[in-house]
Parts: structure tokens; C-alpha cells; sequence
């Protein structure tokens, strides 16, 4: 395939760039990801992750069982921050790093 | 806000979800189903073709019709629909956090039954990002459920069955399809019934073949197209990729499920027992999630994953569900080998996968 060929619409990332990033060390769709942006943007790796494992399954040899997907994380698919903030005061969507904190006699513990 | 507190959560209302509502809802359970479109059906409302491999129980039909039956069926059940809305996250406490698009809301389920399908994968090409290259999917949709044709002149890039379909269905609307393109050296669609009709009404497949580029200003204006040695070009505004279908995941990846590969299901799998149950106890899954097949087999999982659910929640006896499931699991075989018996043995060894130790959170980085 040409190298000039867009694997991660999203972010406009070529073969080139990924075919680089590979021949330096990067081995799973994360570490190609932290290397280049591949697959951080509005579709969240759901269109370029296949083209990506095929890409890595060429260069190295990898079989593709053993190239790992990538992480998912909340949310599943973009949502705007007021839907996320929600109005309600008994339910929060978003954990602040608050939440976590345990406070013993006003200090925490 | 309306927390909402459930027996059983279905996700998703495609043929898997729909045919486990009414397994689960007809036994008396409280059902919620919830899908991110505004209708029931999911895939099936724009599939105009014939189905020909469905459960015994139903007569040959196409995908609309199929949908419509399913969704007939449930009609007399007291389900709670949340149509329109999208599953955004879990919680630590197994709450479930669902969109409205204008809130967030939780929902706590005792069972749930996840069947998000599949999703298409891409086929890259120098200038695949142009206007007017989309997946095979995403033509079906436009013409059959939008009645928007999306161009003149065609170009299939993929010949599995359900590229056949659309090459039908985009020539039945005026929609002339200049060629199918694969790239393995013989066509992959096992419909030899279809691929007849492809070929009777003139539109030429070349096997052993690739896209070289898209070319066009704004917008796909002509593809070239290299055969062994030949390198042609066609003039077409439209291009439909089928790089074939892969299970939806991110749900399960949120719960923590294990995951086996399974090429000929899809690729990677979340891992399931013979009860269509994860390593999360509480959650089941069916449809194309657990592995791309046919529509008739996509019925079934869901019947064997609502029939599960009832069991697990004492809603049938365990006798009347080991007769049920064993009966299922025999139509599942019929319907599967029929189809592709690949498939059929893929499915089983990912099952038999469950009980040997998997490896756990691979996938944390």
C-alpha cells in the first residue's frame, strides 16, 4: 500500500507515520496511539483499529491474537460535557478527584 | 431524572436483543431494553434481502419482515423501551450510566444481556477519505431505510454475501455498478444462487485485484483498479467498501470481560460459556457480538441468552431449560453449518476456550 495512505482519518495520520513508529519499538495500537495521536479523535480508534493491527501484523509479523486491542474507556462514545454534568444532585456522572478523598475529623485520612 | 431499576437489561435491539426481550419478558420478568436508535430492529430495517437461513420456526422472509415479526412479538409485554438513548459507562458498583442526550441517568439491572453487534471494518486505499467512498453498510442504509441514492457509478471493494446483496439492491434502484473488487483469488460470498444473479445482470468481479487510488477533486471522481498486471480505471462517484464485520466491544472491554480471537467470528470475541454467560456472572451476550454470523443464528443466541437469564433468575425451571437450551443449541448447529461451517467451529472452540484458563485483563495498559 502507499505510504501516503490515511490510516487514522480522525487525526489525519499516514502509514508512513505509523510504519515509523513501529520500526522504533511501537508494538500494540497504545503505544502507536501515544506516539502519534493515531486514533484520539471524535471515532476513538473505532474505524482505523483493524487498518493499525493489519499495519502492525505487516511490518513485524505478529500474528494478529497477539496484538492487543486498544483501551476503551468511558465514555463509550462522545457525549457533550453539560449531558455528562447532569442536573441531578443525587447522581454524578463524573467522579471528582474528591470523591476519592476520605476525610477523617476534617483532615484526610 | 429517572433512575431506573430492572430485572434484565438488554442493550441493543437488533434480532439478538429483540429475540431475548421476548424470552425474558414472556416468562414474566421485568425487561428494559434500551438502543441508540430511535426504532426497533436494529440492522434488519434496511435489509430488503431474503433470509434464507432462519430457525425452523420461520418461514424464509427478509430482513424487514423479520424485524417487524420479532418486534410483533413483544408487543403484548409490558417492556421499558429507552429508544434514543446510549449506554455511556459503568460504576464501580455495577450501576450502569445511560444518556438521554440531556442527562445522565443510572440504572441498576440484576442481569444483563449485551448484544451491540458488529461494526465494518475499513479497507484503506490512497485517498479512501474522499466523499463518496463509504462501507457497503452505509449504501444499504441510504438507499433502503434514507431513499437517498448515493450515486451513478459504483465500485464494490469486498464480494462477501452481503456485498452481493447491496450490488443487487444499488442496481435495482439505477445505481450502475461498474465492478467488484477483491483481493483474494476467488469471490468470498458462499451464495452461489447471488453471485449468479450478479453475474446475469452484467457486473463484472475481479478476483486477485486491488485499488491502487481514489482519485477526485472534493469528491470520488475515478478509481483505479489493478488486476495481476493490468491497471485500469473506472469512472465512478461512489465506492463501497466491505472490509467484513468485527464484534462491537467497548462494553465489554468497560466490564472487564476476557477476550478470545476467533478470526472467522470476527476477530477478537469477548469470551463465553455454552450459556452465553462471561466471566462477568451477571452478563450475558448475544447477536453479532458474540461472533458475526447469520441472522437466523443471530435469533437463536438471543433465545439462548434470554433463556439463560430466565434460568439464572428462577424464572423457568432448570429442567424446562436444559431441554430448551439443548433444543437451541441443535437448531443453532443446523442453522450455523448450513451458513458456514466455519463459523459453526469457530463458535465451538471458542466456547471450549472458556473453561481453559484465559488469560485475564490482557488488555490493561
Amino acid at each position: 500500500m502507499d505510504k501516503s495512505t490515511i490510516i487514522c482519518r480522525c487525526e489525519e495520520i499516514s502509514l508512513e507515520e505509523i510504519e515509523k513508529v513501529i520500526s522504533n519499538g511501537a508494538r500494540t495500537f497504545d503505544d502507536i496511539k501515544r506516539l502519534t495521536r493515531c486514533g484520539m479523535g471524535p471515532c476513538q480508534s473505532k474505524i482505523c483499529n483493524c487498518l493499525v493491527a493489519a499495519a502492525i501484523n505487516e511490518k513485524t509479523g505478529t500474528p494478529f491474537h497477539e496484538i492487543p486491542l486498544p483501551r476503551m474507556r468511558m465514555p463509550i462514545s462522545p457525549i457533550k460535557l453539560d449531558t455528562l454534568a447532569t442536573n441531578s444532585t443525587t447522581f454524578s456522572s463524573v467522579k471528582s478527584v474528591l470523591d476519592e478523598v476520605e476525610l477523617e475529623d476534617g483532615k484526610v485520612r | 431524572m429517572k433512575a431506573v431499576e430492572t430485572d434484565v437489561l438488554i442493550i441493543g435491539a437488533g434480532p439478538a436483543g429483540l429475540a431475548a426481550a421476548f424470552e425474558t419478558a414472556s416468562r414474566g420478568l421485568d425487561v428494559t431494553v434500551i438502543d441508540e436508535s430511535l426504532s426497533l430492529g436494529g440492522q434488519l430495517i434496511q435489509q430488503t434481502q431474503n433470509l434464507s437461513s432462519l430457525p425452523s420456526d420461520l418461514s424464509p422472509m427478509r430482513g424487514f419482515e423479520l424485524a417487524a415479526h420479532l418486534i410483533k412479538q413483544i408487543e403484548e409485554y409490558d417492556i421499558r423501551y429507552l429508544l434514543g438513548h446510549r449506554v455511556i459507562g459503568f460504576y464501580q458498583d455495577g450501576t450502569i450510566g445511560i444518556t438521554d442526550e440531556v442527562d445522565v441517568f443510572p440504572v441498576k439491572t440484576k442481569k444483563m444481556i449485551v448484544a451491540t453487534g458488529a461494526a465494518e471494518n475499513a479497507v484503506a486505499f490512497p485517498k479512501w477519505t474522499l466523499p463518496g467512498v463509504l462501507t457497503i453498510g452505509a449504501a444499504q442504509t441510504l438507499i433502503n431505510r434514507d431513499f437517498v441514492k448515493p450515486g451513478n457509478d459504483a465500485v464494490i471493494v469486498g464480494s462477501s454475501d452481503f456485498a452481493m446483496d447491496v450490488a443487487l439492491q444499488l442496481s435495482e434502484v439505477g445505481v450502475q455498478v461498474k465492478g467488484i473488487v477483491e483481493k483474494s483469488t476467488g469471490v468470498l460470498s458462499r451464495n452461489t444462487e447471488k453471485v449468479k444473479q450478479v453475474n446475469k445482470i452484467g457486473i463484472p468481479i475481479y478476483v486477485d485485484s486491488s485499488i491502487v487510488e481514489a482519485r477526485g477533486m472534493g469528491a470520488v471522481e475515478e478509481i483505479v483498479i489493478k488486476q495481476e498486471d493490468r491497471v485500469f480505471t473506472e469512472k465512478a462517484d461512489l465506492v463501497c467498501i466491505d472490509g467484513g464485520r468485527s464484534p462491537i466491544l467497548d462494553i465489554f472491554y468497560q466490564l472487564g470481560t476476557s477476550f478470545g480471537f476467533q478470526k472467522e467470528l470476527g476477530g477478537w470475541v469477548p469470551q463465553y460459556n455454552k450459556d452465553f454467560q462471561t466471566d462477568c456472572k451477571d452478563v450475558f451476550l448475544a447477536g453479532n457480538a458474540a461472533g458475526v454470523s447469520t441472522q437466523g443464528a443471530l435469533v437463536l443466541t438471543g433465545r439462548l441468552a434470554g433463556m439463560n437469564v430466565c434460568e439464572a433468575l428462577g424464572a423457568v425451571s432448570k429442567e424446562t431449560a436444559a431441554v430448551e437450551k439443548k433444543g437451541l443449541w441443535k437448531e443453532l448447529e443446523i442453522v450455523e453449518t448450513k451458513y458456514n461451517l466455519d463459523i459453526w467451529h469457530a463458535r465451538n472452540r471458542h466456547v471450549d476456550n472458556f473453561t481453559h484458563p484465559v488469560l485475564k485483563d490482557q488488555f490493561i495498559s
